[in-house]
């Protein structure tokens, strides 16, 4: 029995030799990139396209020959179920494994904050792809960065492009009282600000729904009886689907414009194509209007893998991430966070990626993000408005 | 005066669901006194199921059967489905750890929960799914200026019907008065007779059954389904089973049809924001001046 045990160890140190030895052969150990994304939950289907969509990203890299001279891009992905909670546990699961380098983080904003004070204490650099909050930049964080856009373009957006559009005087605001939606509500309402001073424009209805439930029928009663001629929307697809749909029912005919999350694929299926058909929706830019080289590299491989496009701009987004952290780390020859931030920071302007040029701004912002007014076409395709 | 009344058959609509879904936890717990966590995903599972009749049947089975015919269908199918899953769950997750109490077969329960949520999620996708509108009927009636679709009220139709009938099944028939006494006390109800096993074996196959009827229904009236609605449905059907009395059955009725009132009242005269607040607020006085819930009976301290 015991030389059985012996026996037993000896094969087993023996396979454990063998093993660190081949990980010490492969000369150039990959650098690890981290990816923190809502793989599970409500927002799953924008976990599942960032993780796709950051994987083509790496494929591309590293088929040019990876970075470093020539090491590999691998991505690690944490699941942080689009929950502050569970994105606070998916940031310290990441930094705890030692061999990550940067991670990109996340959908939410209410997730991405509590994430990158943790990355923040821990210095790592934190790139986010969908948390388009305006105060998370200004918190004066070090490490963290965005390649989305911030909500305060795009409510002034809403205020200032918008409305004229559609001769628009009585304004409806609905949000769900989630970071981010409440964000580009209060956005919103800022920039409308010296209009409703002037008397140009009112605002009859500012109120929040709950997230999550299936029947908005009450709040959009009371919103009817305001008499709006627009209704912005800015929470989630799965609500905007539902509300669209039981808003006409009720007898809402006011032109409804969704935020930045409300309007993709889903929000169609949800709320039913007759529905659907001539929603708007403020949005940053989709990947399928892109025509430079970079994005048209990425929708190639893309669809040669999965066979359509990501619905959404920000798993695009997360997809640019990973290309100014491989361009950053490579471009200043180390692994070091601060060297990355300091790169970040300083030194990358105008760098060609898969949704055009990258440059960050003092506080981690994205120089230049342009948001569009689409519209959602009889057949349930997407189009500029007004091109 | 117009929108009181449709608030009102708005949160009776919802209050039947409730109603239907609690029914489940309130059965369980009668016979066995354990609540079945995984009672609300069994739901969620109800609404894909009928989904998925809907979606790959669709042709054939509106084409033979009617829009109508196709509805319920699904239900029926939702409903043989669910009670199959119901007494597997029975099977798998409780039945081994009956003896060891009442504790680690809540914890099994919560288990089943996850298991099913994630089971739906990798089947179906993560995507919410929605009910294709060819299979829904959308027909809008006006009367006397409140607007209700026909699908609500027979919805409502349906919701109170199986209500009635469960209520004749458990109250009026020999079998209802096995049921009965299974929940009073088990071993002396053995004792007298009744086999014990047949009255678990079909409260786990009768109460998820009613629920995954509630699941096409919700599928059918919002359209949109989700892996995690689950959650949502059933905690607000506990919630209705406490405010009724757990282990009654019309106390559970009751709590369901009063919850999706109580739910469309508060956020259309208070904010939107508080209506869960306001729901609570009134569980929390029921409890405090009728501790067993509005029909619930009292019982007896065992010391």
């Amino acid at each position: 029995m015991k030389s059985t045990k012996v026996l037993f160890t000896c094969i087993l140190i023996f396979v454990f030799s063998i093993v660190s030895m081949s990980v010490m052969a492969a000369d150039k150990a990959p650098v690890v990139i981290g990816l923190q994304a809502p793989i599970t939950g409500a927002a799953a289907v924008e976990g599942e396209m960032a993780k796709q969509s950051v994987e083509i990203a790496a494929q591309m890299i590293n088929e040019k020959g990876g970075i470093l001279g020539g090491r590999m891009i691998e991505i690690r992905i944490a699941d942080d179920a689009c929950q502050p909670k569970a994105g606070a546990l998916a940031a310290m699961k990441l930094i705890s494994q030692k061999d990550i380098v940067a991670a990109i983080q996340s959908y939410g904003s209410s997730v991405t904050q509590p994430g990158s004070d943790i990355y923040e204490k821990f210095k790592k650099v934190n790139i986010a792809y969908g948390a388009t909050v305006t105060g998370l930049t200004e918190r004066g964080l070090k490490y963290f960065f965005r390649t989305c856009g911030r909500t305060d373009t795009q409510g002034a957006f809403f205020a200032n492009e918008v409305l004229p559009l559609f001769n628009a005087k009585k304004v409806a605001i609905m949000h769900d009282n989630q970071t981010f939606s409440l964000g580009l509500a209060e956005d919103t309402k800022t920039a409308l600000q010296p209009k409703i001073d002037s008397g140009e424009v009112e605002l009859v209805y500012f109120d929040a729904i709950t997230p999550g439930e299936s029947d908005y029928t009450v709040p959009l009663t009371k919103l009817r009886e305001t008499n709006p001629d627009i209704f912005y929307f800015t929470g989630y697809f799965p609500e905007a689907g539902l509300i669209i749909r039981q808003a006409r029912d009720i007898g809402i005919t006011a032109v409804f414009v969704g935020g930045d999350a409300a309007i993709n694929e889903d929000f169609i299926n949800i709320a039913g194509l007759e529905y659907a058909a001539g929603c708007y929706q403020t949005q940053e830019a989709l990947i399928e209007y892109f025509n430079h080289p970079e994005a048209m590299a990425f929708k190639a491989a893309y669809k040669e893998k999965y066979n359509t496009l990501p619905s959404s701009p920000w798993s695009v987004y997360a997809a640019d991430a990973l290309c100014v952290l491989a361009e950053a780390i490579d471009k200043s020859g180390s692994t070091d966070s601060d060297d990355i931030a300091n790169y970040l920071r300083n030194e990358m302007e105008e760098f060609p990626s898969i949704t055009g040029p990258i440059g960050f701004d003092e506080i981690g912002d994205r120089v230049g993000t342009g948001i569009n007014l689409y519209v959602v076409n009889a057949d349930g395709s997407f189009g500029i408005y007004g091109k | 005066m117009k929108i009181i009344l449709e608030q009102l058959l708005n949160g009776l609509t919802i209050g039947s669901f409730y109603a239907l879904i609690a029914l489940g936890y309130s059965m369980v717990y009668g016979v066995m006194k354990l609540i079945n966590f995984a009672h609300g995903d069994l739901f969620a599972l109800g609404s894909y199921l009928g989904y998925t009749l809907l979606v790959f049947g669709s042709t054939y089975v509106t084409a033979t059967l009617g829009i109508w015919g196709g509805m319920i269908a699904a239900i029926l199918i939702a409903a043989i489905g669910i009670g199959i899953a119901g007494t597997l769950i029975e099977r798998i997750a409780y039945r081994p750890i009956y003896s060891v109490g009442r504790l680690p077969a809540v914890v099994s329960a919560l288990g089943a929960s996850i298991v099913i949520q994630n089971g739906i999620m990798v089947v179906w996708g993560a995507r919410p799914q929605a009910y294709p509108s060819q299979v829904v009927p959308s027909v809008m009636l006006n009367i006397g200026g409140i607007k209700i679709t026909l699908l609500q009220i027979i919805i409502l139709l349906i919701s109170f019907m199986l209500m009635g009938l469960l209520y004749y099944i458990v109250q009026k028939t020999t079998f209802g008065a096995a049921i009965r006494a299974c929940a009073l006390d088990r071993s002396t109800a053995a004792l007298m007779g009744i086999n014990i096993e047949t009255i678990i074996f079909f409260i786990f196959a009768l109460g998820p059954a009613l629920g995954g009827m509630a699941g096409v229904m919700v599928g059918m009236y919002y359209r949109k389904i989700s892996f995690i609605m689950g959650w949502n449905y059933g905690l607000k059907a506990f919630t209705a089973t406490i405010l009724g009395g757990i282990g009654n059955i019309p106390g559970a009725m009751l709590g369901g049809l009063l919850l999706g009132v109580l739910e469309m009242m508060g956020s259309a005269y208070l904010s939107t924001a508080y209506k869960d607040v306001f729901v609570f607020l009134v569980l929390i006085l029921v409890l405090i001046f009728r501790p067993t819930g509005l029909l619930g009976e009292k019982v007896a301290e065992k010391v």
